[in-house]
């Protein structure tokens, strides 16, 4: 739809950004006693002074193999094809369709790079040469063994549903900082369903009020529900509509001046109006330039295998510069061929697949964000609910690896370079371990807040994002 | 101090703080106060209080008026007036049946002379079948009810609907609370042989569930743990799952004890195979399917022969899905399966199940041609349709798989494979009217029915409360304790511990737990009869309005909003029960295209919200959106916020748009052609009220200008791209600009705050 049609429905006289909140700030969203009806995404004071104002999560569905990316091992390519040695393989608790393979060499060729001397593969050329604004978490680990639950617990640090994602709490511990777009967005792309580790359950607000829920955007420029008229209404007739209603509902409610709920639902229609502008505004890249979406892989030159994934990174910093917290976007397949990083079989063709889709866009990400000064002030986290093992599956396949993976962090406040690592073949963590409640800690500990102090209460328990776990990765913070 | 320990106490003291201050006054809290040993009120017995002196002896009616009028006047307040018969019949029909009322039913009660107006009132609408509906759904929050099993696949639950009609069926027939708490937990073991009670567990089956699970041994202590949590927050009002890790930081439950209430719970198992059909309706149906067998022998066989090989490699390779310790308890023979055994295995069938509904696309991808060969076999076997039976579909229910428990362990910080000590099936001794009594059965260990006793007995001090206060919470917003899942000590204070004692009492000695003389009390009550005016006087004592000097209003939840607005365009389909249906949504919305298929039927699309379809991971979104209950876990109480989605998807939504049309067309339909009378009708309809002065000449002074908006820009806009065709109502634009004026009059006044409140 071209945006003269979409004409607002209510003149915003009068509506400041003094209109959001009322009431004081209350640090770590511990809700006020004020008698005042709580608007739940009013902007909360943080705990810390902030170093990042906002996330954007690259979540790899299905889990992509550190040991053809990050993480290189000349011992395992050494070790090709034999068994896993029991040194190694001791209480490993596998649950796999077909159990341990030989160990299974990459195929990569490897270089260090930059000042930090950063490994990568030949998979990521693209990346290679953004290393220097990056830290690498070689010592990751997790729990579980399905993408459903290692899924869950990446985003919500639960095994099970019903907990609150990362961007939920990062909602309710600041509010919002735009209200005419939701402050938890999430991209999906592609339509692999990534072992079923990506649905709504990774997004969710769990035992938090709803409104804290990742919206997820649609395709297309209108990327929210709802954002457009009824086909039949014209936007004056429209506009006369909601002015009607604002006069009914100031009438109704002349004999009850302090309720604050009230107001806030009369005001909600404005919020509306603002965001029915504002959301397709948010999403539409024809503003950017050649050059801008050439660097993401947009080009017109460019092959199909980037532009979704490139349109949603261009799109994630759009909302990042538009104040929108926590961006959570998901990578897809770009074709039918294979489903995800979820490589159980032919692990060069995926992996290849894969890592074009997201070199570039990334690494175009990384470099816009920088170019525009807003890097220091945006989280870009790179992560997966797993990585895959060290030995092969089906011959040429990798299994899932909970045990040792990498994870990296770059932007808003995070000293580059790498940490931690795993053993000579890169099955375990073995030195600057970090489970991804400490990740989270991390994320939280930026955006200003304190993951022991911010809580919800819920059956009797003061719930924290990441349960009773998580340290802050102080090695990483500058 | 740890900082989480030192957070949460700021939180309570902040949360608790006012209750506190409040219930000073009663002598009761003084005593707890200075006496430290005294067990904790919730786990004291309930007594029945006297009710206490008032003042205002002319405007207390009942025994509930006096306990909270006591409480208003000892702050030097009065109560509010009556509100009026409009207000009062909306706000009950809301409360009670969960639509508004006709205009007629408002008229009829406004001008009821007798004396007997509100009691004929309520009792119309306690005897209301949509009673039952509206009572129903407020319980299946706490069941954390669905039609799917939650995680990633979310495959649907085709029976649970069953367990949904039990819910509203019990609430409809008043079956007394403590029965329905037995049922609902051990029904199995009370009555194997009836349908009810196996319907009845389906609170306890309606746990999320993962068919892709790997390892079944962590699947089944979630579900333990599940089972346990549930029951110990919504029965008893006790945050048990604090103490799966740990010794209870706060109340008196050790860990020790977590675990042996868990005991209850670790030989329950899932069938979602029983057949419904009995007696002779059962033996016609084996006959008939003895028939249509016998018919097309020849043909099953044939398929088996083509899709049994793929069938077991299926299952083989499945095998080798589990970890080791879940694939030990599934390759044992059968023989060797101690209990716990054997309810892995039971589980893992279902697995298998997932496994293998695949089995026909493997065979198409591994052999073309004996596909193709089994698709003629099905084609034949399709010509004999006529002669097979309906499918009668089946029970889902809990069930025990034998008489002995596996072990229960207390486990390491609540991780499932660090096992410590075993421990014996029993209930918190600090909140112990004595130890249940367990009797297994030739089938089952009776654990869960011993619980069960225990619970439902008029003894035990927290069932009663905990659930007086829920229906108290429901009617008024906010509980007499207000953290209604929590009765320890984190929790807040009762703001009238002696209220709250008079309900429960009565409820259980002199109701005989009957659910709906609990309600007419409540809506009888003067309190509840009262106005919901602003009083500055009162609103500088009390901003929270705790002490309900006046009726707090509150603003409608999801379904009663949905059901509102169909009720009012006349759209609503008053069809009762059956399997869940899935209204129109609009395109695009949910991340799983699979998730919503419409039901064909049109009238399925106006059924009462009740009976939309809940699948876990992919809610129906204009319910979602007014904060419906989340059902992967107990949901207490629903969450009011006010967002702009909201706005967007009242006022955008082609869906309500076409609403507000049926409801323009219903006004014109009833109210002819004068537009003063047209007004007056359409707030009788939304309101329950007719337009003052002011509202008429704004709405005319509307539909003038709207008129002439309408006649200089209106024109068609193309259909929103990606919207699913609505295919009850059909929107689309009067030709006369008047006319398409008054449908804008109607779809702004039903979005006005008015029609989302009851006040």
């Amino acid at each position: 739809m071209n945006k003269t049609s979409r004409r607002r429905f209510l003149s915003a006289a009068g509506l400041g950004a003094g209109a959001l909140a009322a009431h004081g700030l209350i640090p770590g969203g511990i809700l006020s006693s004020a008698n005042a009806f709580d608007d739940p995404l009013a902007p909360k004071a943080p705990h810390f002074t902030p170093k990042a104002k906002s996330v954007i999560w690259l979540h790899m569905a299905g889990a992509p193999s550190s040991l053809d990316l990050f993480d290189y091992k000349p011992e395992l390519v050494r070790l090709r094809g034999q068994p896993l040695p029991d040194s190694f393989g001791k209480n490993l608790k596998t649950a796999t369709d077909g159990g341990v393979g030989a160990l299974l060499a990459t195929n990569r060729t490897w270089k260090q790079y930059g000042e930090t001397g950063a490994w990568i593969s030949d998979l990521l050329p693209n990346l290679a040469r953004q290393v220097d604004r990056i830290a690498f978490l070689k010592g990751s680990k997790t729990e579980g063994s399905t993408h459903v639950i290692s899924s869950l617990k990446l985003h919500t640090s639960g095994l099970v549903p019903g907990r609150p994602a990362l961007g939920a709490w990062v909602q309710y511990g600041l509010g919002s900082a735009n209200r005419d777009l939701p402050a938890f967005v999430v991209l999906p792309t592609g339509t692999g369903n990534a072992g079923g580790g990506r649905g709504a359950t990774i997004w969710s607000s769990g035992f938090l009020p709803a409104t804290y829920q990742g919206t997820a955007f649609r395709q297309g420029d209108s990327p929210i529900l709802h954002l457009d008229r009824p086909s039949v209404v014209s936007s004056d007739q429209q506009r006369g509509m909601l002015q009607l209603l604002r006069d009914l509902n100031e009438h109704q409610s002349a004999g009850r001046p302090l309720d604050s709920e009230l107001q806030a639902r009369a005001r909600s229609y404005e919020l509306a109006d603002r965001m029915q502008v504002a959301a397709p505004e948010a999403v539409d890249l024809t503003k950017e330039s050649q050059a801008t979406k050439a660097l993401y892989g947009i080009a017109d030159s460019s092959t199909p295998a980037t532009r979704e994934y490139a349109t949603a990174l261009l799109r994630a910093r759009r909302l990042v510069e538009r104040g929108v917290r926590f961006i959570h976007v998901i990578s897809g397949a770009p074709d039918n061929s294979i489903d995800s990083w979820d490589a159980h079989r032919d692990i060069e063709k995926n992996h290849s697949v894969m890592s074009r889709q997201v070199d570039q866009p990334i690494a175009g990400l990384l470099a816009d964000l920088h170019a525009l000064g807003l890097l220091d002030t945006t989280l870009v986290v790179w992560t997966s609910e797993f990585g895959r093992t060290p030995y092969g599956q089906t011959g040429d396949g990798r299994d899932h690896n909970p045990w040792g993976y990498t994870t990296w962090i770059a932007g808003g406040g995070i000293k580059p370079g790498t940490y931690g690592g795993t053993d000579e073949i890169g099955l375990r963590a073995v030195s600057g371990i970090v489970d991804t409640y400490d990740v989270q800690a991390t994320i939280l500990r930026q955006l200003g807040l304190d993951h022991l102090k911010l809580t919800y209460q819920y059956q009797g328990r003061s719930e924290r994002a990441t349960t009773v776990y998580g340290e802050v990765i102080e090695d990483i913070i500058v | 101090m740890s900082p989480l320990r030192k957070a949460a106490l700021a939180l309570a003291l902040s949360s608790g703080l006012f209750a506190t201050a409040l219930a000073a006054d009663s002598p009761d809290a003084e005593k707890s106060a200075r006496a430290a040993p005294a067990p904790h009120w919730a786990y004291q017995p309930v007594q029945r209080p006297d009710a206490p002196k008032v003042r205002q002896k002319k405007w207390a009616r009942t025994p509930i008026d006096k306990f909270v009028l006591a409480q208003l006047e000892s702050k030097q307040l009065g109560p509010s007036a009556d509100a009026d018969r409009a207000t009062f019949i909306r706000r009950a029909t809301l409360d009670a049946i969960g639509i508004v009322p006709t205009p007629e039913e408002v008229e009829a009660f406004v001008n009821d002379r007798s004396p007997k107006a509100y009691e004929k009132l309520i009792d119309r609408l306690l005897a209301s079948p949509h009673y039952g509906e509206r009572q129903a759904r407020r319980w299946l929050d706490l069941a954390r009810y669905a039609d799917s099993d939650g995680y990633n696949a979310d495959g649907t639950r085709p029976n649970m609907w069953r367990y949904r009609d039990y819910v509203i069926e019990a609430f409809n027939r008043d079956k007394p609370y403590d029965q329905f708490i037995k049922e609902q937990l051990a029904g199995d073991e009370l009555r194997p042989d009836s349908n009810e009670a196996l319907i009845a567990t389906g609170f306890l089956r309606s746990y999320p569930d993962e068919i892709n699970a790997r390892d079944l041994n962590l699947k089944k202590q979630e579900i333990a743990t599940d089972l346990t949590d549930t029951v110990g927050a919504v029965f008893l009002a006790q945050t048990v799952g604090c103490a799966n890790c740990h010794n209870h930081k706060f109340d008196a439950i050790s860990q020790k004890e977590y675990f042996q209430l868990q005991a209850y719970f670790v030989n329950a198992s899932a069938r979602d195979d029983v057949m419904p059909l009995k007696d002779n309706e059962l033996s016609q149906y084996r006959q008939k399917l003895a028939a249509y067998e016998a018919a097309t022998q020849s043909v099953r066989t044939q398929m088996d022969a083509i899709l049994q090989p793929i069938v077991d490699k299926l299952e083989a390779d499945r095998v080798f899905g589990f970890v080791p310790a879940t694939r030990d308890s599934i390759t044992k023979p059968e023989e060797q399966r101690d209990a716990y055994d054997r309810w892995i295995y039971h589980r893992s069938l279902w697995t298998m199940v997932g496994r293998t509904r695949n089995a026909e696309n493997r065979l198409k991808e591994q052999d073309p041609a004996a596909h193709a060969r089994y698709q003629e076999l099905k084609q034949q076997l399709a010509a004999f349709d006529s002669i097979k039976p309906t499918d009668p579909g089946n029970i889902s229910t809990i069930v025990e798989l034998g008489p002995e428990s596996p072990p229960t362990h207390i486990l390491a910080n609540g991780i499932y494979d660090r096992r410590l000590d075993v421990v014996e099936p029993g209930v918190p001794v600090a909140f112990a009217a004595g130890q249940p009594n367990i009797v297994p059965t030739a089938t089952s260990s009776g654990r869960r029915t011993a619980l069960a006793n225990w619970i439902a007995s008029e003894n035990n001090p927290l069932t009663a409360r905990v659930f007086v206060n829920r229906v108290w919470n429901q009617f008024f917003g906010h509980g007499i304790v207000d953290t209604v899942s929590d009765f320890g000590k984190m929790g807040e204070r009762s703001i009238n511990p002696q209220l709250l004692d008079y309900l429960a009492y009565t409820f259980v000695h002199e109701h005989g737990w009957s659910v709906k003389k609990l309600q007419r009390q409540i809506m009888l009550s003067r309190v509840y009869r009262q106005s919901s005016a602003h009083r500055p006087d009162a609103y500088a004592l009390d901003p929270h309005n705790r002490l309900l000097w006046s009726f707090p209003r509150q603003r409608l939840d999801a379904e009663q909003i949905r059901d509102s607005l169909l009720a009012s365009a006349g759209l609503l389909q008053e069809k009762m029960g059956g399997p869940a249906v899935f209204p129109p949504v609009p395109g695009n919305f949910g991340a799983n295209p699979n998730a919503w298929t419409v039901s064909n039927n049109p009238e399925d699309h106006h059924r009462r919200s009740v009976y939309v379809f809940i699948r876990r991971n992919t809610a129906y979104p204009l319910l979602e959106t007014f904060d419906m209950a989340n059902p992967n876990s107990v949901h207490s109480r629903r969450d009011v916020t006010t967002t702009a989605p909201q706005a967007l998807a009242l006022i955008n939504s082609d869906l309500v748009y076409g609403w507000s049309q049926a409801l323009a067309s219903r006004v014109v339909r009833e109210a002819g052609a004068s537009e003063d009378a047209r007004i007056d009708r359409l707030f009788r309809i939304l309101f329950s009220r007719g337009p003052d002065a002011i509202e008429k000449q704004k709405l005319i002074a509307f539909l003038d200008s709207q008129e002439q908006i309408n006649r200089q820009t209106h024109s068609a806009a193309p259909a929103e791209p990606g919207m699913q065709k609505v295919s009850t109502v059909q929107i689309s634009s009067p030709q006369d600009p008047r006319e398409s004026a008054f449908v804008d009059l109607v779809h702004a006044v039903a979005n006005s705050n008015e029609f989302s409140y009851r006040f």
